[in-house]
């Protein structure tokens, strides 16, 4: 259980904020509601290259990591499709230096060319480590455009080309500061060592004169359903085993459909009593290593099985063979047991989650972030509700073939070596 | 408008680690029983530790093989039934296998620690190694090893090894596709009984640790009869290649990995504070020379970095970076000025008070909370030592001067002592 509180200041920061005497640290996390889905479809990549740019200095604080090391504390960021999270985590004592740094750049971020241009090669060799130079790095890519044809989750956070990250200007990073590095657009989470209280006089103390930006953000593109079977194979690829992508729509982050899916793939996959593992991976062999898992965005996300196969095994084999496990899983009843499984892992899961106290300011500013600060410590009774039946109902619903986006991966034939 | 205040808040003084205090046993088979015990904790960990690692190993991937079997089948529970038994508890069991020890890890809420703890005791003690599982196993296993071996930063950490310990040394990790056929039942059990069953064990009891799990952790653990080793351990001996720049060509390669690296400092060693110190400030945070230097003012990569990694018997340092295929020598030539600039000029008293600061505050996040201390402990077991170390450490990097320091860079950071290794294509 977190316990928490809640305020709203006058500029429109929402705070929340938990103690936890169990560590000498506390975390200061700061939300931005913005992410790769509000980006320029001509100008992908730009959340996350804004959130280099964050890292510049600011008015008051040009060294920013130079203040961070000062206070003994630690930063780091990463954006999402949905938005930007950043968190400086510190000795309990210094936690004004967190405040004090991350209201100087939501009040005055040093913004230059220099940066920018440093900023923009640093993530092209990101992209290039992660995306290019990695086995399978380029399949998401490639998955994300096949499954959606006009939701923005249809590029990577990454951006969609390495030219759209070359195309930025700093205009285009003067306009999205501007725009959505407000008080309004921010949730500040803070976890750990400090009174609710006294977190509460801090953050008023140091964001309170901050204005707000009162920005409007256009609605997103809705992803029509998908009514025919997508499939895209990309040959020739430098990697020791083919892979097989299918990827499903679902419900978005709030809906029941979520938490259903959510259980599905844990059936499914977690763990090494689920069923994909035990048939494919054990029994039959067919696959190295099979997973279903769901990508848990905020607006309606994917529900991805994805697996290596096994040398000797044809594609064919491959897909035939998870389709009717998924087949059964509609079919053949879920035993209560089963059931009860997953979802006391998924309690055990959720009690692990509560050890860190940088873990549950993440937790509060996600939920905060979707509107439903009461899953902070209600998720646990969602998913004790759900029942086997209404399992084989989403899933019958979600596993049909126009509904799915199939991605062949295949290896380049292999020179034999000695 | 926006005001803010512009002043700096002034900073607190850090503390010194608290530390949570640990108790030690011997049980009456000779088992060795750790407990770090924190009742605000729903959860417990249990790790099982054995002086089973690749070092002892006839053969390359045995070790691995001998303690991820524990989890595939026992005398009485199949590898599925465990893992259902396991999954329905909500409890994680891990087996990790390193160059000297092994480990089996058990995570699990207190409320069910009758039920987790006894299946982990049958299946260290009574594994049978199925052949069919281990079969899967190996062929999971080429099939990852097949992938990692497409890595520019793997093959560099490879070739690294290789010419830091000797080809034919443990440390070496030297595999070939051909080893995973080589491994059979016969011998992964003949391992197990010898370095698992046998000898030296180690029990370490962490986070919510009742009377009642001890009790039973004590009966399960301490008392059934282990024999001793069958064998001496092996001397393997160290055979480190001549220093200088190693280029493997990748010609599908986007990046180049380099990988540089010489020998290093052991964590008992007086010199120890002062070269973490001295790490540091080079390559060893967000804000140091070689991240200053090569992404933050050149963009050359998305990270550059170099750590101290202390073995029982010795110590590599090693630098590590992805770069364009491009910029690979202006890399190497950016690391050598700043290589010759440390071992040359003795750090401002800025950068240095500000190192000290980021440390001190690094190493308070090592042992913050049960867990993490119970890692740390486990760490400094290994020299004799315990958590008492952080206390020690932070005194002497209190005291450091800048001239100890260049005298530091000066015996421990020469170039001509460094083995260079790029992995990539080559540029012309």
């Amino acid at each position: 259980m977190i316990v928490y509180s809640k305020h709203i200041l006058d500029n429109g920061l929402t705070l929340l904020c938990h103690t936890d005497t169990g560590t000498p640290f506390v975390s200061v996390n700061t939300l931005y509601k913005v992410g790769s889905r509000d980006e320029d479809p001509g100008k992908t990549g730009f959340a996350h290259l804004f959130e280099h740019l964050m890292f510049g200095g600011s008015k008051n604080a040009p060294d920013f990591d130079r203040e961070v090391q000062a206070a003994g504390g630690e930063s780091n960021a990463f954006t999402t499709n949905d938005f930007t999270n950043y968190y400086i985590t510190v000795p309990a004592g210094n936690i004004e230096t967190a405040l004090w740094l991350e209201a100087d750049r939501m009040a005055a971020l040093n913004i230059s060319g220099k940066s920018l241009g440093t900023q923009k090669n640093v993530v092209t060799e990101e992209y290039k480590q992660r995306y290019l130079n990695a086995p399978y790095g380029d399949v998401w890519l490639a998955l994300r455009p096949l499954a959606y044809r006009v939701h923005p989750y249809r590029w990577p956070t990454i951006g969609s080309s390495l030219e759209h990250i070359e195309r930025a200007t700093l205009e285009d990073v003067r306009d999205f500061f501007h725009r959505f590095y407000r008080p309004d657009n921010a949730i500040i989470s803070i976890s750990g060592n400090i009174g609710e209280k006294e977190a509460l006089e801090k953050v008023k103390k140091w964001f309170g004169a901050i204005s707000p930006g009162n920005c409007r953000k256009a609605p997103l593109p809705v992803e029509p359903e998908q009514r025919e079977a997508r499939r895209l194979v990309m040959k020739e690829k430098s990697v020791p085993a083919d892979m097989l992508f299918k990827a499903y729509h679902m419900g978005d982050r709030l809906s029941d459909h979520f938490y259903r899916c959510d259980l599905i793939s844990d059936l499914l996959s977690n763990g090494q009593s689920s069923r994909l593992y035990l048939r494919l991976v054990k029994e039959k062999g067919i696959f190295s290593n099979l997973d279903a898992y769901i990508t848990g965005e905020s607006d309606p996300g994917l529900f991805v099985c994805s697996g290596t196969l096994s040398e000797g095994i044809g594609m064919e084999t491959a897909e035939e063979a998870l389709l009717e496990e998924l087949g059964r899983f509609v079919s053949d009843p879920i035993e209560e047991r089963e059931l009860r499984k997953v979802i006391n892992k998924m309690n055990a899961h959720l009690k692990y989650s509560e050890i860190n106290y940088q873990n549950k300011a993440n937790t509060m500013a996600f939920f905060e972030f979707l509107g439903a600060s009461e899953l902070i410590n209600g998720e646990g009774e969602k998913y004790e509700e759900i029942t086997a039946g209404q399992l084989q109902a989403t899933a019958r619903e979600l596993f049909r073939p126009e509904n799915c986006s199939t991605l062949h991966y295949l290896k380049k034939e292999r020179q034999t070596t000695t | 408008m926006n005001r803010i205040n512009p002043k700096a808040p002034a900073l607190s003084e850090l503390k010194l680690p608290e530390g949570i205090p640990y108790s030690k046993e011997l049980l009456p088979n000779g088992t060795e029983l750790l407990v770090v015990n924190d009742p605000n904790q729903e959860v417990f960990k249990l790790d099982l530790l054995y002086e089973a690692g690749s070092y002892y190993q006839p053969q390359p991937l045995v070790a691995s093989a001998a303690i991820n079997m524990l989890t595939e089948g026992t005398t009485r529970y199949s590898a599925a039934e465990i893992a259902e038994w396991f999954d329905y508890y909500g409890a994680y069991v891990d087996p990790h296998s390193g160059f000297r020890q092994v480990e089996l890890n058990l995570f699990s809420l207190t409320k069910y620690a009758a039920e987790t703890i006894d299946r982990l005791a049958e299946m260290a003690t009574e594994s049978t190694v199925p052949a069919v599982e281990l079969e899967v196993y190996l062929r999971n296993r080429r099939q990852h090893f097949l992938t990692e071996k497409q890595k520019t930063a793997w093959m560099a950490r490879q070739e690294s090894n290789r010419l830091l310990f000797g080809e034919d040394h443990p440390y070496a990790n030297r595999v070939n596709e051909a080893d995973y056929d080589r491994v059979t039942p016969e011998i992964v059990r003949r391992f197990y009984r010898e370095r698992i069953l046998s000898g030296r064990c180690c029990v370490v009891l962490s986070g919510c640790v009742t009377p009642g799990i001890k009790e039973r952790v004590v009966r399960t653990f301490g008392e059934a009869p282990r024999p001793p080793y069958p064998q001496e351990a092996p001397v393997r001996s160290f055979a480190p290649a001549a220093p200088g720049r190693y280029n493997i060509e990748k010609p599908d390669a986007v990046q180049t990995t380099v990988r540089i690296s010489k020998h290093g400092v052991r964590l008992p060693e007086r010199e120890y504070a002062g070269f973490l110190l001295l790490n540091t400030i080079f390559g060893g945070y967000f804000g140091s020379r070689l991240m200053s230097n090569i992404r933050e003012e050149k963009g050359y990569t998305y990270g550059i970095q170099s750590f101290n990694v202390s073995m029982p018997d010795t110590a590599y340092w090693c630098i590590t970076t992805d770069v364009d295929n491009a910029y690979t020598e202006a890399t190497l030539e950016e690391i050598r000025k700043e290589l010759d600039r440390i071992r040359r000029e003795p750090v401002g008293r800025e950068e240095l008070e500000l190192v000290k600061q980021y440390l001190h505050g690094e190493l308070l996040r090592e042992i913050d909370g049960v867990f993490a201390q119970t890692d740390g402990l486990k760490q400094k077991r290994v020299y004799g030592m315990d958590n008492r170390f952080y206390a020690t450490l932070l005194a002497a990097l209190k005291k450091t001067t800048p001239e100890e320091l260049l005298e530091l860079a000066q015996n421990y950071l020469d170039p001509e002592e460094m083995y260079v290794v790029t992995v990539g294509k080559t540029v012309k």
